[in-house]
């Protein structure tokens, strides 16, 4: 292991979390920060191309064009769509997965966990069969067939997911997406050498891509997961690293793909696998949440309660959970599984298995998820696990912090859940934005990073500004991660938040800043938002409704990012994402997207200006709504 | 004196030095917002690169015995006895161009736009960190150090 | 020690300015006849009104005060004692000193023409005296003419055609700026010349000048039997070393006073530098030499090796050049010559047996410095497998680690 990483950790909004990284021994992203902070300006601009070998080309005054005479308009657009044709191939492996796994769950007739979810999807998809099994198979090979179809056949629910008025305006603007897979694949071709070369064009696919990650990558997946795990339900929940209890074999899970855990998490409580826990000195064995698919976790923990411990942190905090040494092995299915825990788990003798070979880790195990060998797979793997355990324990220093996070996150929260706790229906929500004592909700979602300020930083600084202008915060992805661990998400942290606000929040014991959990719960926000422009009778871009990624990290938040456009919000990120070196670009994300969609791209990376001019345009939005 | 010290062996040509350069002389940018194709863009360094000689970072050495204040008919080109760096004021220039002419090593230019003003390095005077292709050299390629005259 | 340097210009402020720096208590006495110490490159700035007198010098304005250096301006020096170690100046003063820097610079000359010489409207362009003239000139001028096509005669047309003038211009060469152009990098110049205004008459020579009642040039008549009108003419027809004073001394001359490579003249404690030596007519060289001569009074040794006087640059209505060496080769000299040209740019280079011996770069003058450097020091680039246009200092490049200072590598 390299011993020579920088003695400098980079911030944490999490003062305990950065004293616990900057004492460890072990290198972590945290340390990497430093060696990496000084950037490459064609890179942040989006203006390096390497698609032919008469690259890499970059924009320079003494070379405004590359050598096949592409622009900076034309290199920064390609190399946009490329990753979010990558970001959006990301979500729709994962709902692709998860369609499986409903299809074959259901035609084993396996335990079908969320019966309202099920009644749900049955409903919009207009599938009228009695029988449960036969609607959830009949649901999952509708989005399986969708996903299939070719580019030049658009997908057929997405008339059936999508807000009316939204749906019309994308079929205006001739951005209703093909099959998912093939839009991807579509994109990419697109962006390859000396193909596209319309920067207008290229950004209108990556609207398509969009539409198609959101509906689908991102609601549909949780809807399916729903189905097979059952529905999140509101309730407090320990989070941060004092979740990890030594006395148990633990595992951390890191990914999005919550459904490959089923059969695992039902079979890691079973008396025979807790005797086996037993014999080797542990009380049993306990999850431990990290990344979105702890999240997930979470957000339905109500039905894991005996299994799952809490969630110990996001993406950038999983080395630091790993260098607890409390930890014996680490099961990850998709992203964010960091290569920099690869080194840790060697050090600490921690076990790697891989689920699913597009997160294959270099030097852990890979066993693909087969749901046909589920059971002994889960048996081996249990079995592998508490080999580790016996290896490991007594031989590793325990570096615990069981003062790190809190006991009163509120969690479980979802377009089903939240409405429920209303009293099933969204009339009072409505009242209060309408009567200003909410004065608009602010969807702070995507990932954690650890630049713009560092880790969770601008989020945490942002969501700040946001509670204390009344501004009702609604978090998914591994910002969420990051908020709950600071308090944020605790009743409590109503004292924070405006005049206003914190009387709504006092009064229903709520925290200013709910968690929908994982990065796909951004689906769950447009499932929101949606109900509620219904319910006032507007289309999305009148909502006094915001959306920020104030640390996004990777394609597929740039993914979720396209969609948050074409849904006509506005959309606040931190950093630029490798554009600005087009001036057309910026013309488009923060102009001329207004008359395509009504969304508008915001950049700012600091919290308070951010936070004023997200305000300002939700103030700006309820004089439109005469409110 | 404080001069920029170059190992060209570590220089990888990746020209974030012309970035960090042009953005320090456009007011108001950084390296998201700063304009590399205007005609006003200009770096004061340079990286030469053939498969011969490998990357060759060409920095203003603010020499110990300037040919370039030599050069100047005007009085715009001067030494600082203090710093030791050589400082070029727009305002005395009249654009003869000799210190083009006489710089050794091809370091100075005419603005592209009018060719009215010298485009020299000033060592980056009015910023506290220094340099600011130094700072944003990811190789450490270029470094501040102190030499005596 | 008492310094005393005659003139004010390049080589005597650089030699004052240098002797103060390295040696604060020596006493250095400046004698210009100019009373305002001025940057003779910026004439054509002064006479087209984009400067005024304080804003042609090439010091600051306190330079005398700050340096503690005395200079008796308006003053010329009318004889000199070597073995006294005097001098006397215009004003009866006899001033003595220890060592003595020459630097009285060089006289516009004007050819031996009949009427040329007599006539009280012909000026040259050497001092800021002669472009206060013009510019009196110019207030009722219509039209001027120019004799010489050289850089201080077009610096002195771009002036008065900014001024509103008709100009024309006489050239006795079939091309404008001889010495530092070929035909094609000169007719680039004398088209734009042309576009504002200019007229050129090339090839022609000055046979005389009509003279009016008041002595004023009005008709000049050409070899061609030509006529050109003229309300006034500046003549820009070289210079040549001003030393009269000397007349008495056993200083050596030759065409200008004679020195050796460390400025020191034949006779003891006795400098020059700058035109009067004759070694170079361009500014950056005088300054050298300067500089060299005020390090050696004060015992020091440096030495002027560095002669390379073949080189200029041009900027003209913003087309700028670089001129160096050789680039008219006659056929006999067998050289190799590389032409390079867009819409933008000309690029000659002139070479022999893989020795760069002259450059034009005409337009784009980036990054050209280190063509100088090759040229003088006849560095042999045969063995660089690069086009001969694309070389840099970088396939010479060398640095010293400690002090962080380039060399040539070669």
């Amino acid at each position: 292991m390299n011993s020579n990483f920088s003695c400098k950790t980079c911030a944490s909004a999490d003062q305990k979390l950065e004293t616990f990284i900057s004492n460890l021994s072990q290198e972590t992203s945290h340390h990497r920060v430093e060696g990496q902070s000084v950037k490459c300006g064609f890179g942040l601009q989006g203006i390096c191309c390497r698609l032919c070998s008469n690259g890499p080309c970059r924009i320079t005054p003494n070379g405004p064009k590359g050598v096949c005479g592409a622009t900076a308009d034309t290199i920064v657009a390609r190399n946009f769509l490329r990753a979010v044709a990558a970001g959006s191939g990301c979500y729709i492996h994962i709902v692709e997965n998860t369609a499986l796994l409903l299809k074959k769950t259901a035609a084993n007739k396996g335990l079908l966990k969320g019966k309202r979810a099920l009644k749900k999807l049955s409903e919009i998809f207009e599938i009228k069969d009695a029988d449960e099994y036969i609607c959830a198979e009949k649901i999952a090979d509708a989005v399986l067939a969708d996903l299939y179809k070719p580019d030049y056949v658009k997908m057929e629910l997405v008339e059936k997911m999508a807000y009316k008025p939204r749906f019309d305006r994308w079929k205006e603007l001739g951005i209703l997406p093909g099959g998912a897979k093939s839009e991807v694949f579509a994109g990419v071709v697109k962006t390859s050498t000396n193909l596209n070369s319309d920067p207008v064009n290229m950004y209108l696919h990556c609207l398509k891509l969009g539409i198609s990650t959101g509906l689908y990558g991102l609601t549909l997946t949780n809807l399916l997961n729903d189905v097979i795990l059952g529905e999140p339900s509101i309730r407090l929940a320990p989070v941060g690293l004092r979740v990890i209890d030594p006395d148990y074999i633990n595992i951390m899970i890191t990914g999005h793909q919550h459904s490959i855990f089923a059969y695992l998490q039902d079979r890691l409580i079973e008396s025979d696998v807790i005797a086996k826990a037993n014999a080797v000195g542990a009380k049993g064995f306990k999850l431990v949440g990290c990344t979105c698919v702890g999240q997930d976790l979470q957000l339905r923990g109500e039905h894991y309660q005996e299994i799952f411990n809490g969630h110990a942190g996001n993406n950038f905090t999983s080395e630091a959970i790993l260098a607890t040494g409390a930890i014996d092995a680490v099961l990850s299915e998709f992203n964010c599984s960091l290569p920099g825990i690869e080194p840790i788990c060697d050090e600490l003798k921690i076990k790697q298995i891989c689920l699913d070979d597009v997160a294959k880790k270099a030097n852990a195990e890979l066993k693909p998820f087969v749901f046909e060998e589920r059971a002994v797979q889960s048996d081996e793997i249990i079995d592998e696990i508490i080999d580790a355990y016996t290896a490991r324990r007594g031989d590793i220093v325990l570096n615990m912090m069981p003062e790190h996070g809190n006991d009163d996150t509120l969690t479980g929260v979802s377009e089903g859940s939240l409405k429920d706790f209303l009293g099933g229906t969204w009339k009072p929500l409505i009242d209060l934005i309408v009567s200003g004592d909410i004065k608009g909700i602010a969807g702070v979602v995507g990932c954690s990073s650890l630049t713009a300020g560092g880790h969770d930083v601008l989020t945490v600084g942002l969501v700040k500004e946001l509670i204390a202008k009344d501004i009702l915060v609604l978090s998914a992805g591994c910002s969420s991660g990051g908020l709950e661990n600071v308090g944020l998400m605790s009743p409590s942290a109503a004292s924070l938040a405006g005049p206003k606000l914190r009387a709504v929040c006092e009064s229903l014991g709520i925290p200013p800043v709910l968690n929908f959990g994982p990065c796909l719960a951004i689906g769950r926000l447009e499932l929101v938002a949606t109900e509620l422009a219904e319910a006032i009778g507007v289309d999305l871009p009148q909502l006094p409704l915001v959306l920020s990624a104030p640390q996004w990290l990777e394609e597929q938040a740039l993914a979720d990012g396209a969609f948050g456009l074409a849904l006509g919000l506005p959309l606040h990120l931190g950093l630029p994402p490798f554009v600005t070196g087009s001036p057309v670009a910026v013309q488009v994300f923060t102009q001329d997207m207004l008359n395509l969609t009504g969304g508008q791209l915001i950049i700012d990376d600091n919290a308070k200006t951010a936070a004023a001019t997200l305000n300002e345009i939700i103030e700006k939005k309820r004089r439109e709504l005469n409110i | 004196m404080k001069r920029i010290i170059i190992d060209r062996e570590k220089c990888d040509g990746c020209l974030n030095c012309n970035v960090a350069c042009i953005s320090a002389h456009q007011e108001g940018s950084n390296f998201y917002t700063v304009n590399l194709q205007g005609v006003d863009s200009e770096t004061r360094n340079f990286i030469k690169f053939d498969s011969k000689t490998g990357y060759t970072p060409i920095f203003c050495r603010h020499c110990d015995e300037p040919e370039c204040v030599l050069s100047c008919m005007s009085g715009a080109l001067e030494k600082d006895p203090e710093t030791g760096h050589v400082q070029y004021d727009e305002t005395k220039c009249a654009a003869c161009f000799m210190c083009v002419m006489n710089c050794p090593y091809g370091v100075l230019k005419p603005d592209t736009r009018t060719r009215t003003k010298l485009i020299k390095c000033d060592f980056c005077e009015d910023k506290k960190d220094g340099p600011s292709c130094v700072a944003a050299c990811p190789k450490k390629a270029i470094e501040v150090k102190e030499v005596s005259l | 020690m008492k310094i005393v340097i005659i003139g004010a210009s390049a080589a005597g402020i650089t030699a004052a300015k240098t002797i103060k720096a390295l040696d604060q208590a020596t006493e250095v006495v400046v004698i210009s006849k100019e009373s305002i110490i001025h940057s003779r490159c910026m004439l054509h700035k002064y006479l087209d009104q984009e400067r005024d007198e304080q804003s042609v010098s090439f010091v600051p304005q306190d330079f005398f005060e700050a340096n503690a250096i005395t200079w008796l301006k308006n003053t010329r020096v009318l004889g000199l004692n070597t073995e006294m170690k005097t001098l006397k100046t215009d004003g009866n003063q006899e001033i003595s000193y220890d060592k003595l820097l020459i630097a009285t610079g060089a006289a516009y000359f004007i050819p031996p023409v009949p009427g040329l010489r007599e006539a009280t409207n012909v000026y040259g362009f050497r001092d800021l005296k002669d472009a206060q003239l013009l510019d009196a000139e110019c207030r009722t001028a219509k039209n001027a003419v120019v004799i010489g096509a050289g850089l201080v005669g077009m610096d002195a047309a771009v002036a008065l055609l900014k001024r509103g003038l008709n100009v024309t211009v006489i050239e006795m060469m079939d091309g404008i700026m001889g010495l530092q152009l070929d035909e094609k990098s000169a007719q680039t110049y004398q088209t734009l010349f042309e576009g504002q205004g200019a007229s050129f008459l090339l090839s022609e020579k000055v046979v005389s000048v009509d003279l009016d009642k008041a002595h004023r040039g009005h008709l000049i008549h050409l070899a061609s039997g030509k006529t050109v009108p003229a309300d006034f003419i500046v003549v820009a027809a070289g210079v040549r070393p001003s030393y009269d004073f000397l007349e008495g001394t056993a200083i050596q001359t030759n065409r200008g006073i004679t020195v050796g490579d460390d400025m020191r003249t034949n006779i003891q404690d006795v400098y020059a530098a700058g035109d009067v030596t004759g070694l170079s007519g361009i500014w950056p060289n005088a300054m050298k030499q300067g500089k060299i001569a005020a390090t050696n009074m004060l015992g020091g040794s440096a030495l002027y090796t560095d002669r390379y006087a073949l080189k200029n640059t041009a900027n003209f209505y913003g087309l700028t050049t670089l001129s160096l060496g050789n680039i008219n080769p006659e056929p006999e000299e067998n050289c190799d010559v590389s032409i390079r040209q867009d819409h933008k740019n000309y690029q000659k280079i002139v070479s022999k047996d893989g020795v760069i011996l002259g450059v034009i770069f005409q337009g784009d003058i980036r990054n050209t410095g280190f063509w100088q450097y090759l040229i003088k020091n006849k560095i042999n680039v045969s063995g660089i497998d690069k086009s001969i246009f694309d070389l840099s200092y970088a396939d010479f490049y060398g640095v010293d680690k400690e002090t962080g200072e380039y060399h040539y590598a070669v």
